[in-house]
């Protein structure tokens, strides 16, 4: 008895004290499944970074939802003729969070900071030589600014807009210490940055003078008016406990629910599931320079050995469409001819395996468990191309190993994943490239490398789509990898949380969404 | 008394610095880039052997080793490289966290285990002895995350008594930190209880042998005064030792339970820089867990002479 009221007792003393006030219900709280590793855009950066940087700075442009690009504080850009110049127009009556205007200067500023090789800038690389070369920066007047390349490309606005490039974010000078080094982000975004408590939380606040702009939410782009005063993202590293916390009511959105949590989460009332496909891209690598495998017989047979619609169906529960192609399904440039997944054929994949050569040597399919859909699909190959009568083993390393192995080209086979690339030239880079300068590209074929940088000189959509058109029977035939699918985001959200979506990029918006308790 | 503890802390210096070589040359070996994990798929060789020039990791190890151990004897141990943040001041803050818990958790283990251990020697071979062998193998057998998971679903979820996750500082609200790290704490005792009972009991069904033993009771002294008198202290000795290895083993982080519990104690912190090969914060909580193993062993070793009168410490 004594006990049942300690247990009352005690049950009260939690209720009252972890009533939630009053203030705290305009908080929006989302789950983070690790802590972000700085507040400088598209610099030492993650997933995560990314998504609570693009809550506080914006670029020139920004990505839309259908990964196209859209204009963020560039209210037009004009390319002159020979591509060589972009004239941004700046938009009026935007203001930093410290109360300054927008102005020319300071997009020069941050570029200019951006290109500058001890930055460590994600993307300048590709803005310095590999995709374009960035010549000038100029500011004609407050309003207006003008890049000039080195070369036309297809890509420049995407590379600004990208959002592991910090969408090439503009920021004011305050954001630096006075030595140069980055301090916090003072953008012009629709939330300031609060706090950042190491490994507990990120706090956003809402900017009261946020210049937005009209019509609806759209990716990146669109109208991004903050619905509530803060947003605290919680670092919650497990995902059960992830779950739990938002069934218990500790958080309001859980951005990224496992596949395998869905059916019981649809069970539950008030409970909505908001799922998107990602642009990313799950694969299984081939080393085409291995003895066995530089026999595009042997690849094929590999390939046809795969059942491609039965172990996507397995891996993701049912959630992801197969594509043996790089270009996510729900790109622009995505063909019909894309959407056709070869059939499954052993008796075929055991004649090839057996004219290349093969004489019953086991292979080996090396995956890592941290990124539970790559060891899954690891299990699934090695199942399937058992049926073939092909032997494999599995090598299961650490994620941080893998890389190293993948950077190396040191593995016969390998399921592995590339995060979302904006353009199909994109798409084909992350695998196409010389061998012995990258040992890391799957592809290495001088042909293909002409077709890709093809693509990116190439501003009409037409030609392009046709290029990567043949690009993808040429993927066919000669197999250096096999494209499997790309990922279904689930976010979760209980009744009272309203607006929210998931979408193409992998991390979670908080504008547009409201808290009605 | 002084000049032994000065003297453990001296023969402790060689151990910290074999240590320290070991975790740095070890970390070394193992596979893995933090320059290429911070770049991601997209890197580019450029951009690989930039940041890794940035980071001085391009330099030799041997000069790497050098100036990191000329920095530690400064009380510098550098910048973490995933985001740049002083490791000193992350080791005490991160260590503020797992420590509240694992003292908590071990003092009410060895709370419980004691008497229990001691109660089911004394009364061998009964049901009460059964019961608490049965139960204490039980709770040693469950691992800790699955029973957090289930104290977490029980009292977090369907109760909501406690909240699911939300650490905050005890300086911030002594209240809801008490409420957050409640059932961490809970998850510890239960599960170190276990191995505390077995070895309280162990050693007072070895003392209850001896002939001092016989000899008091032959002399017609209490029941109760035997065992607290006599028994307890020599029992306790082996206990003492055990307690202080688990309690230096769960202050060098519980990563698996704060992962659970979402507490950003010193595990998570080696875990996640395991994983990012953060060599600056490997290496700093490394010594200091090896340091905390040296501090805990010396603090037993200083407490057994009040258990055990064979032992001085001198």
């Amino acid at each position: 008895m004594r006990f049942r009221a300690l247990l009352a007792a005690f049950a009260a003393a939690s209720s009252v004290a972890l009533a939630v006030p009053a203030a705290a219900q305009d908080t929006l709280r989302i789950r983070l499944n690790a802590d972000i590793r700085s507040t400088d855009p598209g610099v030492n950066r993650d997933a995560n970074t990314d998504g609570i940087v693009w809550h506080v700075v914006e670029g020139l442009v920004a990505l839309r939802a259908d990964a196209s690009v859209g204009p963020m504080l560039a209210e037009r850009v004009e390319v002159s003729e020979d591509g060589r110049a972009y004239t941004f127009a700046l938009r009026p009556g935007v203001r930093f969070h410290n109360g300054q205007p927008l102005t020319s200067a300071d997009v020069a500023f941050a570029m200019q900071r951006y290109m500058r090789r001890e930055t460590n800038w994600r993307c300048r690389g590709d803005l310095d030589s590999s995709v374009t070369r960035i010549t000038a920066v100029e500011t004609p007047d407050e309003r207006t600014v003008v890049i000039r390349l080195e070369q036309p490309s297809a890509l420049f606005l995407t590379m600004l807009a990208r959002p592991d490039c910090g969408q090439a974010g503009i920021w004011h000078r305050d954001s630096l210490n006075p030595d140069g080094s980055w301090r916090a982000p003072v953008g012009t975004g629709p939330f300031r940055l609060g706090e950042w408590r190491r490994g507990q939380f990120v706090e956003l606040t809402r900017f009261e003078n946020y210049a937005a702009l009209p019509g609806a939410p759209d990716g990146l782009a669109g109208n991004k008016t903050p619905m509530v005063e803060r947003v605290r993202f919680t670092i919650i590293p497990d995902d059960a406990a992830a779950r739990a916390a938002l069934l218990a009511g500790n958080i309001d959105i859980l951005p990224d629910a496992r596949s395998r949590d869905l059916p019981e989460l649809r069970q539950r009332p008030g409970i909505s599931i908001h799922s998107a496909a990602s642009m990313d891209l799950q694969v299984l690598l081939m080393q085409t320079r291995d003895p066995l495998l530089q026999d595009v017989r042997m690849r094929r047979a590999i390939a046809l050995a795969l059942d491609v619609p039965e172990l996507v169906r397995a891996v993701s529960e049912g959630t992801s469409r197969p594509s043996r192609a790089p270009i996510p399904v729900g790109s622009t440039f995505f063909t019909p001819a894309m959407a056709e997944v070869p059939p499954r054929d052993v008796a075929q994949a055991r004649r090839l395996a057996a004219e290349a050569g093969y004489r019953g040597q086991r292979l080996r399919i090396v995956t890592t468990r941290r990124y539970e859909a790559f060891y899954e699909i690891a299990v699934l190959v090695q199942d399937m191309l058992r049926d073939a009568g092909i032997e494999s083993d599995l090598e299961v390393l650490e994620w941080a190993t893998q890389l190293d192995r993948y950077t190396r080209g040191d593995y016969q086979m390998m399921a592995f994943g590339f995060s979302a690339r904006l353009d199909p030239s994109l798409s084909y880079e992350m695998f196409t490239g010389p061998k012995a300068t990258q040992p890391r590209k799957a592809w290495d074929n001088p042909e293909v490398q002409a077709m890709l940088e093809q693509t990116m000189r190439e501003t009409d959509a037409i030609r392009r789509r046709a290029t990567f058109e043949a690009m993808h029977r040429r993927l066919l035939e000669e197999v250096p990898m096999v494209a499997l699918y790309s990922s279904v985001t689930h976010g979760v959200t209980p009744r009272h949380v309203q607006g929210y979506g998931s979408w193409a990029v992998d991390a979670p918006r908080a504008w547009g969404v409201r808290i009605q308790r | 008394m002084a000049g032994y503890v000065l003297r453990r802390l001296l023969v402790a210096l060689p151990t910290l610095l074999l240590a320290a070589a070991s975790v740095f040359f070890l970390m070394r070996l193992v596979p893995g880039d933090p320059a290429l994990l911070i770049l991601g798929d997209a890197a580019t060789p450029e951009a690989v052997a930039d940041l890794r020039a940035a980071l001085g990791l391009d330099r030799p190890l041997p000069v790497q080793f050098l100036l990191w151990l000329e920095r530690v004897a400064a009380g510098d141990f550098g910048r973490s490289i995933t985001n740049g943040e002083a490791v000193g001041p992350l080791l005490l803050d991160r260590f503020a966290v797992t420590a509240p818990v694992v003292l908590a958790a071990v003092g009410a283990a060895a709370l419980l285990a004691v008497p229990f251990g001691m109660l089911a020697a004394w009364k061998q071979d009964s049901l009460a002895d059964v019961a608490t062998v049965t139960v204490a193998t039980l709770l040693l057998s469950m691992p800790s995350f699955w029973l957090g998971l289930i104290l977490l679903l029980v009292f977090g979820l369907w109760l909501g008594w406690v909240p699911v996750v939300g650490w905050v500082p005890f300086a911030e609200d002594p209240w809801r930190a008490l409420h957050a790290i409640l059932l961490p704490v809970v998850t510890l005792a239960l599960v170190e209880a276990g191995v505390l009972i077995r070895m309280a009991r162990a050693s007072t069904v070895e003392v209850l042998r001896l002939d001092y033993v016989a000899h008091a009771r032959a002399k017609g002294v209490p029941e109760g005064r035997v065992l607290a008198r006599h028994v307890f202290p020599n029992a306790f000795a082996p206990t003492l030792t055990l307690i202080g290895l688990v309690l230096g083993n769960l202050l060098g982080g519980i990563a698996v339970m704060e992962t659970v519990f979402t507490l950003p104690g010193l595990g998570r912190l080696l875990v996640d820089a395991i994983f990012a090969r953060d060599y600056p914060v490997i290496q700093g909580v490394m010594l200091f867990i090896a340091a905390i193993y040296v501090l805990v062993n010396l603090a037993v070793d200083l407490l057994y002479p009040v258990f055990d009168p064979r032992v001085t410490a001198d």
